[in-house]
């Protein structure tokens, strides 16, 4: 079945849906940090790149894949707390504008660190791969990542929206991103409301990690820069200040993105980036404070 | 008047002396210094838009690379560019333009495309305007690698003729400080300021954030067309050198220095240059005091991230404390001298 | 548990807010501060509560406050209702009253019976989004919220502040009963005459330093309040 417009079949919407889906959990890690500490993680994607290294080591150990995945999230964790108190805690108060190039310059570091340790072709995560075939449901061909990817995109989201309105962590997170100040003059431990919200995207993070891998398994030093970018831009063009249309914003641009790559011909398909970018900033004209922010809250950035 | 001299004459100063120093050098080295002189160009040009606006911009290698494809496109010759890039579009085959020429066109497309991107970007402030400019710089990246009618697409220039020599990188880093200098000097760049410090008050008193700010984005895609040029008769340009690295080391050479001034973009891009080429030779097997010095390669582009990430985290203001170096020694506060209330 | 400040000294930059002062709130009384705009009254309050920089001792008993966190100090049995109310719009009456849990020494459940009973607007609107109630109910849920942590003292930056009369009635009611049950309640106000009438004694600061000290039967006297606040 096909739609006639543009060439969008069951698979490539799958395929965007399962994007869509990775992107927004990308979003609401980094959302989550910036919420607490209003700081916007550049090197986000670096925390997923550490962790798709993990993977790839583990292939290349032998481990079983259990063994594999618990590793990506135990460095991707070690990572995440390794930044926090290294650049996070350090610039807490500076301007955003210092804060976002800081956190460029510690991307760049670890790029080339990764690059100096794995080299430029980095290494192959064959665990997974398997996920990567398809399955085939009434003729059509759905590969399995992607209702995986969705599947587990809702799942995380579910328990996270449970984490934030049930339980008590949950509440001084939300009261911290709106108001931390008076949060802290209530009670609300700041470190270790920061420090929960890092370890959520850390493992956020670790969970992307692995998804990408299936889809991608060669894991080079600039593993998921691209996509940090796409998914900041997708951040801010959903709103960056509420947390669910910054996580709308990323699936928006994942959805877009995975779509147009299947449905477009190659030699339009190549000009994606640009496309994209040029709707980015198109939105951030029209509506700076984001696509889907409708609430009346005074522009933090 | 003469307080204001002294802020042009010692970035002016350390630039002619690098220039000088080039010249003692072997011809090899000399690469590292030409290669330092055009950064210093770009640096300066970043300086101009952020340091005085305030505002961050990811997006001006992008008119490095307008310039540089400008200047690549009209002077690598005629009969060579049926070879090299063979969908160039037939307009750009058969122009041709002496070296000069070309880098002043280069000055001038960049100017103007700043001038076309500035027209709806600067509106923003803050992380719009980052994601913005960004996107700037994945867009020109994405068309310039892929469109083949204005350039060679993914390979690297070639065949462009190496014109850019000690003498025409000093002269042009000289020409983009003086321009800087005069802008920021000017009436325009003072406004600009004023808004960067207290953006309220300045609105209040009618100044046309906007306005001001396109003045000095357009003032600085010119020069960073012109370095674009230069950079095209200096090295084999390809897309990607002209893409997120250039980006993120011009900025850390800003930053570094000290954002907001003409003596910190001078000195950062002088000193992360020289300490980034050093260590370009020292992953190539070099001696230091005596000692054998063999990095691996990829260590300098360690070092200047820890630099960068260090002295942001640590010093954001900088080495310079982005402050204007005045000659008796008294760091006199360049950037805005407001009273305080 | 009284709370001692001595010797009070706040600076911001080159601003001395705060010079110098030295008062007591004991348990069961409430204390006030009142002076002109700019006297210090604010910083005062920030200054105990760790939110502002400030020399000098505060102690609450035995125990020094001074230099430590705002979530230590809110956890040590002070609690704040900062100017302007502070809640959070976004999220319902309930949940603002369940983050004053945050402050809490005690592991057993809280007096919401009582709660509810000085304040009943809060327990019918429990479950709306707390940016949907007026002004004066969210200054009775930003005082509820205070309480809910049960200190032993409580903070009040000019809860009158935009309230209609009949509100600041209930406010002013609810500090006498807040005063029966044992708090210690120091109360920063604009409102001169009322204040003095409702605490055991109120200082008045003007430039950082505190003028006079007036009694509750000297409500009246308005040409000793005028004369310390322009003094």
């Amino acid at each position: 079945m096909t739609l006639a417009i543009l060439n969008i079949d069951w698979s490539t919407l799958a395929d965007g849906l399962a994007l869509g889906a990775t992107y927004a959990l990308m979003a609401v890690g980094i959302g989550l940090v910036f919420g607490v500490l209003r700081l916007v993680n550049f090197a986000y994607g670096q925390l997923v790149m550490a962790g798709a290294f993990a993977l790839a080591l583990a292939s290349e150990w032998g481990w079983p894949v259990w063994a594999g995945i618990v590793l990506c999230f135990a460095v991707v964790l070690a990572l995440s707390i390794a930044m926090e108190h290294l650049v996070f805690r350090p610039l807490r108060g500076h301007s955003p504008a210092v804060m976002l190039v800081a956190t460029f310059a510690v991307a760049f570091l670890l790029q080339s660190i990764a690059l100096l340790w794995f080299g430029a072709l980095g290494k192959i995560a064959f665990s997974l791969a398997f996920l990567n075939r398809p399955w085939t449901i009434s003729s059509v061909d759905i590969r399995k990542i992607a209702i995986v990817a969705i599947v587990v995109a809702i799942v995380c989201l579910a328990l996270l929206q449970l984490l934030l309105t049930r339980t008590e962590i949950g509440l001084h997170m939300r009261a911290a991103s709106m108001d931390f100040a008076t949060s802290r003059m209530l009670g609300v431990r700041a470190n270790r409301v920061i420090s929960f919200a890092v370890l959520i995207s850390g493992a956020l993070a670790a969970i992307v990690a692995v998804m990408l891998t299936v889809q991608n398994s060669q894991v080079t030093p600039d593993f998921a820069l691209r996509d940090t970018i796409v998914v900041l831009a997708g951040v801010v063009v959903g709103g960056l200040n509420r947390p669910v249309p910054a996580t709308l914003g990323g699936f928006a641009i994942g959805f877009a993105t995975g779509v147009l790559g299947g449905a477009l011909p190659t030699n339009q398909s190549q000009y994606i980036p640009a496309i994209v970018f040029a709707a980015v900033i198109l939105v951030l004209l029209v509506r700076p404070r984001g696509l889907f922010d409708f609430s009346r809250t005074v522009e933090r950035v | 008047m003469r307080r204001h001299l002294e802020e042009l004459v010692v970035p002016l100063g350390l630039v002619v002396a690098a220039a000088l120093l080039g010249t003692l050098v072997s011809i090899s080295t000399q690469t590292y210094f030409t290669d330092t002189l055009v950064k210093v160009s770009i640096v300066v040009a970043l300086y101009v838009f952020i340091g005085n606006s305030g505002v961050l911009s990811f997006g001006h290698i992008s008119f490095v690379a307008l310039g540089a494809w400008t200047a690549g496109v009209l002077t690598v010759p005629t009969s060579e560019k049926p070879a090299i890039m063979p969908n160039l579009a037939d307009f750009l085959v058969h122009r041709h333009a002496s070296n000069v020429m070309s880098l002043v066109i280069a000055a001038v497309v960049g100017g103007i495309a700043a001038f076309i991107v500035g027209i709806p970007l600067m509106r923003l402030s803050g992380l719009a305007a980052g994601i913005a400019t960004f996107g700037v710089l994945e867009i020109t990246h994405n068309l310039l690698t892929y469109e083949e009618r204005v350039g060679p697409g993914q390979n690297a220039f070639s065949s462009v003729p190496e014109t850019t020599g000690l003498r025409q990188a000093g002269i042009a880093a000289v020409v983009c400080i003086v321009v800087a200098f005069v802008y920021s000097r000017s009436r325009f760049g003072r406004l600009l300021r004023a808004t960067r410090e207290d953006d309220a008050a300045a609105r209040a008193v009618g100044t046309s954030v906007y306005r001001q700010r396109l003045i000095a984005f357009t003032v600085s895609g010119f020069l960073a067309g012109l370095a674009g040029g230069l950079y095209v008769h200096l090295l084999p340009v390809q897309v990607n050198s002209v893409y997120l690295d250039l980006t993120f080391i011009t900025l850390a050479m800003l930053v570094v220095g000290g954002t907001t001034s003409l003596f910190g973009a001078v000195v950062g891009a002088l000193a992360v240059s020289a300490l980034d080429s050093w260590l370009a030779v020292a992953e190539n097997g070099t001696s230091l005091f005596g000692w054998h010095i063999d990095l691996p390669p990829g260590t300098a582009e360690i070092v200047v991230g820890s630099l960068m990430a260090a002295v942001l985290i640590l010093r954001p203001s900088g080495l310079t404390g982005g402050r204007e170096l005045r000659l008796r020694g008294v760091p006199w506060r360049g950037s805005a001298s407001r009273a305080r209330a | 548990m009284t709370l001692t400040v001595e010797g009070l000294d706040v600076r911001y930059g080159g601003v001395h807010a705060v010079r110098d002062l030295s008062f007591t709130v004991g348990p069961g009384e409430i204390v006030g501060l009142i002076g002109p705009n700019g006297a210090g009254k604010s910083s005062t309050l920030h200054a105990i509560v760790g939110l502002a920089p400030a020399s000098g001792s505060v102690r609450l008993g035995d125990s020094e406050l001074l230099g430590r966190r705002p979530e230590e100090v809110a956890r040590s049995g002070i609690a704040l209702v900062p100017e302007g109310r502070r809640i959070f719009a976004e999220l319902t009456v309930e949940e603002n009253l369940r983050l004053g849990l945050a402050g809490r020494r005690g592991r057993d459940a809280p007096d919401y019976a009582g709660l509810f009973e000085l304040f009943p607007v809060v327990h019918e609107f429990r479950s709306r989004q707390a940016g949907a109630l007026s002004g004066g109910q969210q200054q009775q849920l930003a005082i509820a919220r205070a309480l809910v942590a049960e200190p032993d003292v409580l903070l009040l930056d000019e809860p009158s502040l935009g309230l209609a009369p009949s509100v600041v009635d209930v406010v002013f009611d609810a500090l006498a009963a807040i005063k029966e049950r044992g708090l210690a309640v120091l109360l920063v106000e604009q409102r001169a005459q009322r204040t003095v009438a409702a605490a055991d004694r109120t200082h008045v600061l003007a430039h950082g330093a505190l003028r006079v000290t007036l009694a509750p039967n000297e409500a009246g006297d308005t040409d000793k309040l005028v004369a310390a606040y322009l003094s």
